[in-house]
C-alpha cells in the first residue's frame, strides 16, 4: 500500500500521504469544508462539528479535521443532512451571542458572523437562560467570555505552539468559559497569540478595545524589527484624529501558520517624526564630514548598512557595530570549517525536528519565535529536546526533555563535549580525530559541571531520532573562545545529521555582518552614533540630535534567522530627513533608500533584485513567499580546531546581560503597552552572596561601567547568577553576556 | 397620442408659423424714432399698472422667503441629523464607523474609545459640509437609524470650521424630552409597518 491513501472527496479522485486528515487532503484539492476551530499550525480542537463528513458505508457524520483517509472511501462534504447539522451548530452558537457587532473590535472580520451568513440562518429556534458573564481584565488582553464561543483554538495555540499553557477550559456545560491556568489573573509572557486567533471578538488587545473598526484600516504587510526572528506581520493602520495623520491602531499576523511574540504584537508604537530642517541638516553634514568613525547597531536595514559601506569607502570612516563584527567573526569560524557561508537550518526545521539542542542562548526571552518553534516541535513531534545553559529557565519548563547546566565561561568545553558524544561513532579526518582523541574528558566534564550520565542520557534520547538541530545562540559570539566554538558546531553540522540554526542578537545581525566590512571598536573621539551611542546621535529618537525614521517608517530589507531577505514596508510616513539624504550630499547618490536593494553584494548570497519584486506574504498553505533566500555561498575549508583552551572560572556574584520578556532594545522601549521591568532579577542565594534584598537599589559593575538597578527577588530563579535588563541601557553587544560582577547597595 | 409624434423632428411642418416682425431700422433717423415711439408709447405704465393692482388685491403668486419657507418633501437630503433614542434619550450612535467608510466623498471623520462602563464612546465626530454631496449613503448605511438627513437646507456661517460638529445635528434634548424628535421618512428610514415583520427570538425559559 506504501505511504499514500487514495480515496475521493465528491467524486474527485484525491491522494493523502500518511498523517494527513480529510480536512487537509480537501483543502490540498481546492474542497472545500466550512471549520470554525481549526486552525492549520497546532492539533484539531475538534470542538465545532461544523467540519462534519458523510463517508459512503459509515453510519453518522465524520470529523474530516482529526480523521485519516483509509483507502477507497468516498466522502461527501455536501448533502441536506450536513446543511442542517451546520445550520444547527450555527444556531446553536448565536444562542444568547450579544447583538453587539455594531461596536465589536471583531466585526467585519468575525467567523460567527461570516459563517451565520454563509449557512443563510435568519431565525433561531433554540434559546437557553443567558448567565451573567462578567469581561475579565487580563493586561494587555480583554475575555468577554459573553462573547466566547468555546471553539478553544486560543487553549491550543497558547499550550501547542507558544508554550505559555497560562489557559484553560473551565468545563460546565453552556457556562464553560476560558480561565487562566492554576492562577486568578493571566500570569503569561502575553504574546497575545490568543487575542490574534479568536474566531470572534471574545479576546481582544485591551488597548485597540472599541477604537477602531476592521473596515477602517489599511493594512501594511511587513516584517517585525525587534529580534532577529523577523516575523511576518501586518500593521493596521487609520487616521488618528478628525484632522491627524495616521498612525498604527494595532499589529495583526497570518496566526494559521506564523506566530508573532508579544513585542510584535503591542510594541509597534515606536515610530517617529520630524521636519526637513535644512539648518539641523548642514549641522549634521558638518558632523559626518568630520568625523572618523559611525557606530551603528544591527536594528537598521540592508540598505542602510549598504550605504554606510559605501560612505565608509568614500570618507574614509571607520564601521563600529561589535555586535555584528563578532557574528561575522563567528561565522568565518563556521566557514572556515563547514564550506559554507550561511548556517543550514531554518525555524521551520526546528517544527519538524524530533531531536534538539540549544546551547548557549535564553531563548525564550532572546528569541521568542524560537521557542516557539521548539514548542511546536516537542508537542507536535514528541522531539527531545536538550537545552544547555548556566540557567534553567521557567518558561522553557514544559518543552525541554532534559535541561543540561553547564558553568559559565566552560562553553567551549561544553561544546567539544557535546560535538565528543554526537560525533562518537562517526568517521572522521585524522586532525579532527586526533582532536578528539586529545581531549581531557575528565577535566571538562568536571570544569563544566555536564557528567558522563547526562551526556549519554542525551544520547538515549537522540536514539530514535531523524530530524536534528543545533541552536546556538549569542552567548557565544562575544566568548574568548569563539573561533573554536563555531569550528566545533560546524564539525557536528558537517558529520552529522544535524544541521545548524545560529540565533543573532539582533533583526539584521546577519545582513550588516556581510554588506559592512567592520573595525574594532575604538573609544575615539569625533564617532559618529547611527541609532547607537556617539558624541552626536543619529537615530529613530526624539532626543537624538538628528533624526531618522524608524523601522516602521521605511522600505529596505533584513536578514532574519532562516538567512532570508525580508521586505519592510513603510506603515507611517516621516516628513524628515534619512540616511540616504546625508549619504547623497557626499556624492553617494540613490533618488530613494531601496535603489540599493539591487546593489547588495552577491558574493555573499544576495540576488541583486529590485526592492519593488519581492513578495511579503505567506502562502495558502503557509509557504514563506517573503522576499528571497540568500543563495549559498562556497568558502575555503582551512579552518583548523584548536586544542580546548583552559576553561575559566566564574565564581562569585555573575550578572547576565539578558532582557525580560517582551523586551529587547530601545525601540521596544518605547512603546506605549509593554511593560518595562528595568530590575536586576536574582534569587535567594544571589541575595544571600551579594549581601542585598529584595527592593535594594543597588549599584553594578560592568567591567569598567557602572549602572544603577534596584534588585528584585525572583523566586523563578536558582543560583548565583543574576539577570541584568539591556534594552534601557544601549548595550551593544560587544562583552560576553556573563559577566563577574561586584554588586554594592547604595545607601 | 403616439411616439411617433414625439419622434417627428421635423419642425417646419405642422403648427408652427411666423411671426410678424417689424423690419429692424437701418438708418439712424428710423432708429431715433423708436427709441421716442418706445419711450412715450405708455407701455411703462403697463407694467407699472400690474403691480400696482396686484399689490393693492394682495393676490401673491411668489413664496415670501425667509418669511415664507415651501414644504420640503421627506426625501428630501440637506444638513445631517444625529438623533437621539425614544427609550433613554441617549444617542443613538454606536461609532460603528460604516458611514465614515461609506462616505464617497471622505467627509466624515470620527473617533471612537472606551468609556469608564466599557461602553463605546464616539468622542469626536464630524462631517465636512464644505466636501459633502448630500449622497445620501452614510445615512442609509447607518445600521442604528442614527444619522439621517434633515429639510435644513439654510446653512450661512462666517467660518468653515462651523460646519459641522456633532452637537449641532443631535437633537437638542430639551426638544427630545418634549417628545419633539422628527423621525426621518427618506432615505434609509425604516418602511411603514416594521413592526409587524419584526420576528421575535424565542425566549423559551
Amino acid at each position: 500500500m506504501g505511504n499514500t491513501i487514495n480515496f475521493t472527496i465528491d467524486g474527485k479522485h484525491v491522494t493523502a500521504s500518511k498523517g494527513e486528515t480529510i480536512l487537509q487532503v480537501a483543502r490540498k484539492n481546492g474542497l472545500y469544508i466550512p471549520t470554525m476551530c481549526y486552525i492549520s499550525k497546532t492539533s484539531p480542537c475538534a470542538s465545532c462539528r461544523i467540519c462534519s463528513v458523510e463517508v459512503e458505508g459509515v453510519d453518522g457524520f465524520i470529523l474530516s479535521c482529526n480523521t485519516p483517509p483509509t483507502e477507497g472511501i468516498n466522502v461527501a462534504t455536501n448533502s441536506y443532512e450536513l446543511e442542517r447539522e451546520r445550520q444547527n451548530i450555527m444556531k446553536l452558537y448565536d444562542v444568547n451571542h450579544p447583538l453587539e457587532c455594531g461596536v465589536c473590535d471583531k466585526s467585519g472580520e468575525c467567523d460567527l458572523q461570516n459563517m451565520t451568513l454563509e449557512f443563510g440562518l435568519s431565525q433561531q429556534e433554540f434559546s437557553a437562560k443567558d448567565q451573567l458573564r462578567i469581561v475579565k481584565e487580563w493586561g494587555v488582553i480583554n475575555y468577554d467570555p459573553a462573547l466566547c464561543i468555546m471553539c478553544e483554538k486560543c487553549v491550543h495555540v497558547c499550550n501547542e505552539v507558544i508554550g505559555d499553557d497560562a489557559i484553560e477550559v473551565k468545563f460546565g456545560g453552556y457556562g464553560s468559559t476560558i480561565i487562566p491556568k492554576d492562577s486568578d489573573t493571566l500570569d503569561c509572557t502575553f504574546c497575545g497569540e490568543c487575542i490574534a486567533v479568536c474566531p470572534v471578538g471574545a479576546l481582544v488587545s485591551s488597548d485597540f478595545k472599541y477604537s477602531a473598526n476592521a473596515w477602517e484600516l489599511s493594512r501594511i504587510p511587513s516584517t517585525c524589527s525587534h529580534c532577529s526572528a523577523g516575523c511576518p506581520l501586518e500593521y493596521e493602520i487609520r487616521h488618528s484624529g478628525i484632522n491627524a495623520d495616521d498612525a498604527i491602531y494595532r499589529v495583526k499576523n497570518n496566526f494559521e501558520f506564523a506566530s508573532l511574540c508579544g513585542a510584535g504584537r503591542f510594541g509597534f508604537d515606536f515610530d517617529v517624526q520630524d521636519n526637513k530642517d535644512k539648518r539641523r541638516f548642514t549641522a549634521a553634514l558638518k558632523v559626518v564630514q568630520n568625523a572618523r568613525a559611525i557606530r551603528f547597531s544591527s536594528i537598521i536595514t540592508n540598505e542602510e548598512a549598504l550605504i554606510l559601506q559605501k560612505m565608509k569607502e568614500k570618507l574614509g570612516l571607520k564601521l563600529f557595530n561589535e555586535d555584528a563584527r563578532l557574528y561575522a567573526h563567528f561565522m568565518k569560524a563556521y566557514a572556515s570549517v563547514s564550506g559554507k557561508l550561511h548556517a543550514t537550518a531554518n525555524l521551520e526545521a526546528i517544527r519538524e525536528a524530533d531531536a534538539i539542542v540549544v546551547i548557549g542562548t535564553r531563548v525564550a526571552t532572546d528569541n521568542p519565535c524560537v521557542r516557539y518553534a521548539l514548542t511546536t516541535a516537542a508537542r507536535h513531534n514528541g522531539a527531545k529536546i536538550v537545552y544547555a545553559h548556566p540557567m534553567e529557565d521557567v518558561l522553557m519548563k514544559n518543552t525541554v526533555t532534559q535541561f543540561m547546566k553547564y558553568e559559565v565561561g566552560t562553553e567551549e568545553g561544553v561544546m567539544a563535549l557535546l560535538a565528543n558524544e554526537l560525533l562518537k561513532n562517526t568517521d572522521l579526518d585524522d586532525a579532527t580525530k586526533a582532536f578528539f582523541d586529545n581531549l581531557d574528558l575528565g577535566y571538562l566534564e568536571a570544569e563544566s559541571n555536564i557528567g558522563d550520565d547526562e551526556l549519554f542520557f542525551m544520547s538515549k534520547l537522540f536514539m530514535r531520532a531523524e530530524k536534528k538541530v543545533l541552536v546556538v545562540g549569542a552567548d557565544m559570539f562575544a566568548h574568548a573562545r569563539v573561533q573554536n566554538i563555531a569550528k566545533l558546531a560546524a564539525i557536528i553540522e558537517k558529520h552529522t545529521d544535524f544541521s545548524l540554526l545560529i540565533v543573532p542578537n539582533e533583526v539584521n545581525t546577519i545582513g550588516v555582518s556581510l554588506i559592512c566590512d567592520l573595525d574594532v571598536d575604538e573609544d575615539l573621539r569625533g564617532v559618529v552614533g547611527y541609532n547607537a551611542h556617539g558624541e552626536y546621535i543619529i537615530a529613530a529618537d526624539e532626543n537624538a540630535d538628528f533624526i531618522v525614521p524608524a523601522l516602521n517608517q521605511q522600505e529596505g530589507t533584513v536578514v532574519g534567522i532562516d538567512n532570508q531577505v525580508l521586505p519592510l514596508n513603510a506603515a507611517l510616513s516621516f516628513n524628515g530627513y534619512e540616511l540616504n539624504d546625508i549619504a547623497s550630499a557626499f556624492c553617494i547618490e540613490a533618488e530613494n533608500t531601496i535603489d540599493y536593494t539591487k546593489e547588495l553584494p552577491q558574493s555573499v548570497g544576495f540576488k541583486g533584485v529590485e526592492f519593488d519584486s519581492l513578495e511579503n506574504f505567506l502562502g495558502e498553505f503557509g509557504e514563506d513567499e517573503r522576499g528571497y533566500q540568500l543563495e549559498s555561498v562556497e568558502c575555503v575549508m582551512d579552518g583548523k580546531l584548536e586544542e580546548v583552551a583552559e576553561l575559566p572560572e566564574y565564581n562569585g556574584t555573575v550578572i547576565y546581560q539578558v532582557n525580560p520578556v517582551l523586551q529587547f532594545n530601545s525601540f521596544t522601549n518605547k512603546t506605549k503597552q509593554l511593560e518595562r521591568d528595568t530590575t536586576l532579577r536574582g534569587s535567594a542565594q544571589f541575595a544571600a552572596v551579594a549581601k542585598i534584598s529584595d527592593g535594594d537599589e543597588v549599584e553594578i559593575s560592568l567591567g569598567d561601567t557602572t549602572q544603577k538597578r534596584v534588585f528584585k527577588l525572583d523566586d523563578e530563579l536558582k543560583g548565583t547568577i543574576a539577570l541584568n535588563p539591556t534594552f534601557d541601557s544601549g548595550y551593544d553587544h560587544g562583552s560576553y553576556r556573563f559577566l563577574k560582577s561586584k554588586i554594592v547597595r547604595v545607601v | 397620442m403616439s411616439l411617433e409624434a414625439f419622434n417627428n423632428r421635423n419642425v417646419a411642418e405642422g403648427d408652427y408659423f411666423l411671426v410678424a416682425i417689424e423690419e429692424y431700422p437701418t438708418t439712424g433717423w428710423d432708429k431715433f424714432k423708436r427709441v421716442v415711439k418706445r419711450t412715450f408709447k405708455g407701455e411703462l405704465f403697463v407694467g407699472l399698472w400690474v403691480v400696482l393692482r396686484e399689490m393693492i388685491r394682495f393676490d401673491i403668486h411668489t413664496v415670501q422667503y425667509p418669511q415664507e419657507k415651501m414644504p420640503i418633501g421627506p426625501r428630501y437630503r440637506a444638513v445631517h441629523q444625529m438623533k437621539r433614542l425614544w427609550e433613554s434619550n441617549t444617542e443613538r450612535c454606536i461609532g460603528c464607523g460604516l458611514c465614515e467608510k461609506i462616505c464617497i466623498s471622505d467627509c466624515i471623520r470620527m473617533d471612537t474609545k472606551i468609556d469608564e462602563n466599557s461602553r463605546k464612546e464616539v468622542t469626536e465626530y464630524t462631517i465636512n459640509l464644505g466636501r459633502c454631496i448630500f449622497c445620501g449613503y452614510c445615512a442609509e448605511v447607518c445600521p442604528e437609524l442614527a444619522i439621517t438627513h434633515s429639510g435644513e437646507y439654510e446653512n450661512a456661517s462666517e467660518q468653515r470650521e462651523h460646519f459641522i460638529i456633532y452637537e449641532d445635528m443631535l437633537t437638542p434634548i430639551d426638544k427630545m424630552k418634549a417628545g419633539k424628535q422628527l423621525e426621518f421618512e427618506g432615505f434609509g428610514a425604516i418602511t411603514p409597518h416594521e413592526d409587524e415583520r419584526v420576528k421575535k427570538t424565542p425566549l423559551a425559559y
